[in-house]
């Protein structure tokens, strides 16, 4: 198992290694005079050309590189012309919102995946199967920017009832950050009032970014539940009287975790993915938000940054899951690989 | 994947053209069977149909290239205007359709670049193996550990905004996919003896890659590449929203929706119809791609 | 707490410079305060440096000056001076400062820190240093006892008084303690205060959100009484309009700015909304590169311009604006109603194209306008479909006003059109007519860089002129003259826009303000 886990790390790092070589060709590739872009808008030709030594960009490409990567490994990652602000400052601010909206979304495909799929199986072929099958194609269609915009139509727009954007609203002051997730510290901090209108914020925009999510656990689970209302097992236990709801749910319940959590967990760096979108939409003030702006403003230390950041959660996620999956799976675990 | 074989029912007739019927034959009993790819079908259907003549049907063509009529402006959908009109009083309807064409060419642009980079490097990855497999796997893990559309969005903000540089980011964050694709198919069909049976008779590599490799390579490749065509629509798409899509005035969906955000929710229809227009094209790929692989792999599952 | 200044405008972030305990935004206690909306954030704050709509509006709440505009039509009234004479024969003007006046931290306002301020603001060389750096040298300025301070300008100005209202008065003390390498403070007071005005900081995002104390001693006191005035003021920067316009609507802002024209109209209909609309005195020019790329060429200008639908900007607005018929707006002394002012003329913008190196058109040429203002997109769609019958194509490209200005300013990088709003800074004619003279070169009212010398005598001998009529006639030659250099499209002015909730008290429109720019002092919410 050890070994097995070793050698996933290891290709992480690889693959980390080649992240860090793709964001800097990126980087570089840029027609716009990067020691420009890094001394701003309002600097004179001598201030650029001081930024241009000072950052080493008159160097060749090779000794760049390795300033780069230094850079990286003392945690540097530029900074923000539009804030001012060093990258790693304003990423450090607006991760947790990120986060926090993504983990909602996952809760909310599970949760709600599951039941939904499993029940579909139960009623195949009939109303509630095809509208679950539809729903798991067009999961995959659905643009998320239009759905979230439709969305925000009819809540917002039309009946009010929800807020048209933002994490909390101006009247409202948040809670003194523990993790830093909005919903979490009101949480932690018995502030229940503000956590109710936190989550009044938050709940469209969770549930546009897991909608993906939420087709693929659907799908899966109804995949899995059709097979164990098939499988003998069933069969025999129907014969025998026993209560087959019971035995179905648990025995469906788990043979769909292993795959549904592997889904979820790949699903994860997807959303993160979908953040540049659905913050956009909601004025969510996360990573996604930050890093579609500063694309806007021709700010490219942190759309850097950003991708980076998303990169290595994503890797991360995935490895999670490849262990998961070996540590539940046996065959891999006795293999070791 | 499995190999693409036809299924027993179907065994081969002494007459070439006959076969040739009875294959098409056997395709449309089994799209006529499956609601959702003959709802794909007609939706690719409708959608390539728009590309194609759009420019022909549509009522007012000069609205796609910046012709104004403000005294027209954001006007609720009407007989005159079913899709209503926008900021500049030009007819959204003409405007979706002709933005049709636009993300035909550029779903089409990136799903061939991707492929044709993809192949070539995953046949070399599956076949030959060793040492250059790892390096092309290496490689192309690399570009697969970014979602694709913050890698796509990085690549836009160096390139700058504009639908070309939009086409050349998605089209490196698409080919990895065919390359692991191809990759898998052709490592197993390496294993096959027919393989080795070729070699042992002195066939050369290419030979073998040409007439035995490839063509098996293709069923995969196409279901692949027709469900890539709705998603790197999306994706184009996505990058029109966040803005750094096609200018103006050129149509396109996503850029057209962005726009619309600043008139919600009272002028909801400038919203409402380029996003249902994305939804179904997209819809309408997935769909087909699915019976695809239907027809190619019954045996993949689905339930 | 920092995260809650982003929390809303979602854009780009922290500053964290104060560490307060969490207030709620919209009550203190059981005064209000009064919240604000607009697009443009603060980067720069330093009142000798930089202005534009929104800075100044920061400005002008956080500092002095010895006068201050109030009122349409702009009229100055005395601040931290509390009179003035000019000396019979030379060109002295002395004035006499309020005894009360004191800076945030207890220093008093004494003729020290006046003639510190302006030092600085010439010395600098930026921002406001142009209205008076050829009639004033730092030499001049002279404390003649505490409270009294003596310029003496170079030579007669008559505009000289309607400068003072925008040099604010800085607090040596605090400025030159933060100094740092000789900069004369200007890092500190990037986002640091040392004023005496109305306001103080308590909380500066500046790309997110300004939170501004109310100084409940200030030394002039408050207009509408201790008892109704705000606790603070609030400036959020909400790029989108339409979550801005959602802010408004909720309750959560009381006040916004750079709406688009639909919004206007709409929230003009809404019950607790009102609109406050007025005729500007702002000119909406398309700025044209007279120094590179094909709108060097004076033909090429003035094809474009006789082939614009002008028509369109007056729609886009929904009518609230009017077509300008001068490069001077109407309310400005000296205006006249040039003759032969461009409108659409098909046949003669295609003979003027057919003098110039592209008769067929087949040329491209960037429009460039503030990325967020829906009017100044619109109106670029506008030229493009007018431009197409010359086969002129127009890239319309968005950027933000910070970005814009660094290219523009730039004669090399500057991009062929730029949509952009100047409100003259006083009402005095010498300014607008500056705008179009070679020093205007490197601010953002001279992206043109025009560069006509006949032009720069014409408007030196104008300013100087005594008589009267014969200035005024000067002025007319001077606009007949700008037509004729065509350094930029002459557009509209559009009126001055801002929406409020009912409870909004106070608010006096002063046409020599910048666009969306409001003057916080007389202000007030109403209500429990």
């Amino acid at each position: 198992m050890l070994g097995f886990v070793a050698r996933r790390l290891g290709l992480m790092v690889l693959t980390l290694a080649g992240l860090v070589v793709i964001t800097f060709l990126v980087s570089n590739v840029a027609p716009a005079d990067p020691a420009m872009l890094a001394a701003g808008p309002d600097a004179t030709p001598d201030m650029v050309a001081t930024i241009r030594h000072e950052y080493g960009l008159d160097r060749p490409l090779p000794v760049q590189f390795l300033r780069y990567v230094a850079g990286l490994a003392q945690g540097r990652l530029g900074r923000s012309v539009v804030t001012g602000h060093a990258v790693t400052e304003d990423l450090a601010i607006f991760l947790p919102a990120t986060l926090e909206l993504v983990l909602l979304g996952m809760a909310l495909a599970v949760g709600f995946g599951m039941p939904l799929g499993m029940w579909a199986a139960v009623r195949r072929d009939r109303a509630v199967d095809h509208l679950a099958r539809v729903f798991a194609v067009s999961g995959m269609a659905l643009p998320e920017f239009w759905i979230g915009l439709l969305l925000l139509l009819v809540f917002s727009g039309w009946l009010g009832w929800l807020p048209i954007g933002g994490q909390l609203s101006v009247a409202d002051a948040p809670p003194a950050p523990i993790t830093g997730m909005v919903l979490v510290d009101a949480l932690l901090r018995g502030q229940f009032v503000l956590f109710g209108a936190a989550l009044r914020h938050a709940i469209l925009p969770a549930v546009v970014i897991s909608l993906p999510a939420l087709a693929s656990v659907v799908r899966i689970n109804r995949a899995e539940m059709i097979e164990v209302l098939q499988s003998d097992y069933i069969t025999a236990a129907r014969a025998h009287g026993v209560a087959p709801a019971r035995i179905v749910s648990v025995l469906a319940l788990k043979n769909a975790m292993l795959p549904t959590l592997a889904m979820i967990g790949l699903r994860f760096g997807w959303m993160l993915g979908s953040s540049v979108l659905v913050e956009t939409v909601f004025d969510w003030p996360g990573i996604g938000l930050y890093a579609v702006n500063s694309a806007a403003s021709a700010d490219f230390k942190p759309v850097m940054g950003t991708t980076l950041v998303i990169g290595v959660l994503f890797m991360l996620a995935n490895l999670l899951v490849d262990i998961a999956y070996g540590w539940l799976d046996p065959r891999v675990r006795e293999a070791g690989e | 994947m499995s190999e693409a074989t036809l299924p027993a029912a179907q065994a081969p007739t002494f007459a070439p053209r006959g076969r040739t019927l009875r294959r098409l034959r056997f395709f449309a009993w089994v799209v006529g069977r499956n609601p959702p790819t003959l709802l794909g079908l007609l939706l690719v259907g409708v959608f390539l149909l728009l590309a194609a003549i759009g420019p022909l049907i549509v009522p007012d063509p000069h609205d796609a290239y910046g012709a104004m009529h403000l005294a027209i402006k954001l006007q609720p959908p009407s007989l005159a205007h079913w899709f209503g009109t926008d900021e500049m009083g030009d007819d959204i309807l003409t405007r979706v359709v002709m933005a049709t064409r636009t993300s035909l060419w550029v779903g089409l642009t990136i799903t061939l670049i991707a492929v044709v980079i993809g192949i070539p490097l995953g046949i070399a990855a599956g076949y030959f193996g060793g040492a250059i497999r790892t390096v092309i796997m290496r490689v192309t893990d690399m570009f697969l550990c970014v979602p694709g559309l913050v890698l796509a969005l990085a690549i836009v903000a160096a390139l700058g905004p504009g639908i070309l540089h939009g086409v050349v980011a998605l089209a490196i964050v698409w080919w990895p996919g065919y390359v692991r694709l191809i990759e898998a198919k052709a490592l197993t069909l390496r294993a096959e003896p027919f393989v080795d049976a070729a070699r042992t008779m002195g066939a050369s590599h290419a030979r073998i890659l040409f007439a035995h490799i490839l063509p098996n390579c293709v069923s995969p490749l196409v279901v692949k590449a027709s469900m890539d065509m709705g998603m790197a629509i999306l994706a184009a798409a996505s990058l029109g929203f966040i803005g750094l899509g096609a200018k103006p005035p050129a149509p396109e969906w996503g850029a057209m929706i962005s726009t619309a955000r600043s008139y919600m929710p009272d002028y909801w229809w400038y919203s409402v119809f380029p996003g249902l227009f994305i939804f179904l094209t997209v819809l309408g790929f997935n769909l087909l791609g699915d019976g695809l692989r239907d027809i190619f792999d019954p045996r993949s599952g689905r339930g | 707490m920092r995260r809650r200044d982003f929390l809303i405008a979602g854009s780009a972030a922290a500053a964290g410079l104060h560490t307060q305990p969490a207030d709620a935004f919209v009550r203190e206690g059981k005064r209000k305060i009064l919240v604000f909306s607009g697009g443009q954030p603060v980067p720069l704050l330093d009142p000798h440096v930089k202005y534009d709509y929104s800075t100044r509006m920061m400005q002008q709440s956080i500092y002095d000056a010895l006068t201050k505009y109030i009122d349409n039509p702009a009229s100055i009234v005395p601040w931290l001076a509390k009179s003035w004479e000019t000396s019979a024969d030379g060109p002295t003007w002395t004035f006499h400062l309020v005894e009360n006046a004191k800076f945030h931290n207890g220093d008093p306002v004494d003729a020290e820190a006046v003639r510190f301020s302006f030092e600085r603001g010439l010395k600098l060389n930026k921002g406001v240093a142009w209205m008076l750096k050829d009639y004033l040298d730092p030499a001049g300025i002279k404390v003649v006892d505490p409270h009294t301070v003596a310029f003496t300008l170079k030579s007669v100005f008559a505009g000289f008084l309607s400068f003072m209202p925008w040099w604010f008065i800085v607090n040596p003390k605090e400025v030159m303690a933060h100094a740092e390498n000789g900069d004369y403070g200007q890092k500190y007071l990037t986002d640091h205060a040392a004023g005496s005005g109305p306001f103080k900081i308590r909380r500066w995002d500046p790309q997110a959100v300004m939170d501004l104390a109310a100084v409940p001693d200030y030394w002039k006191g408050w207009p509408e009484g201790d008892a109704k005035r705000p606790a603070g003021i609030i400036y959020q920067v909400i790029r989108e309009p339409a979550p801005r316009k959602s802010a408004l609507l909720r309750g959560e802002v009381d006040m916004v700015t750079d709406m688009t024209p639909q919004d206007y109209d709409q929230l003009g209909k809404t019950p607790g909304i009102k609109v406050s609309s007025n005729p500007g005195m702002t000119p909406f020019t398309l700025m044209m590169n007279t120094r590179h790329g094909p709108t060097a060429d004076l033909n090429f200008r003035k094809a474009l311009a006789w082939a614009i639908d002008y028509k369109a900007f007056l729609q886009v607005e929904n009518g609230a604006a009017k077509l300008m018929d001068s490069p001077f707006p109407n309310a400005m002394a000296g205006h006249i109603a040039v003759p032969d002012m461009p409108h659409r003329d098909l046949a003669k913008a295609r003979a003027y194209l057919a003098k110039t190196k592209w008769p067929k058109g087949g040329i491209g040429i960037d429009y460039v306008y503030v990325a967020g203002l829906e009017v100044e997109r619109q109106i670029g769609l506008a030229v493009l479909s007018s431009l197409q019958p010359l086969d002129i194509k127009v890239n319309i490209v968005g950027m933000p006003w910070p970005t814009l200005v660094a290219r523009g300013t730039n004669p090399e990088t500057g991009p062929a059109m730029i949509a952009v709003y100047v409100t003259p800074v006083s009402t005095d004619p010498s300014v607008v007519a500056a705008q179009y003279t070679s020093s205007a070169a490197g601010s953002y009212w001279g992206m043109h860089h025009l560069a006509d010398p006949e032009l720069d005598k014409m408007v030196e001998a104008a300013r100087v002129e005594p008589d009267q009529k014969q200035r005024m006639a000067a002025y007319a030659e001077i606009q007949k003259r700008i037509v004729a250099d065509q350094p930029a499209i002459f557009g509209m002015m559009e009126d001055r826009r801002w929406a409020m909730r009912d409870d909004v008290r106070g608010f006096v429109f002063c046409p020599v303000r910048l666009t969306g720019e409001v003057d916080f002092y007389p202000m007030w919410v109403a209500g429990k």
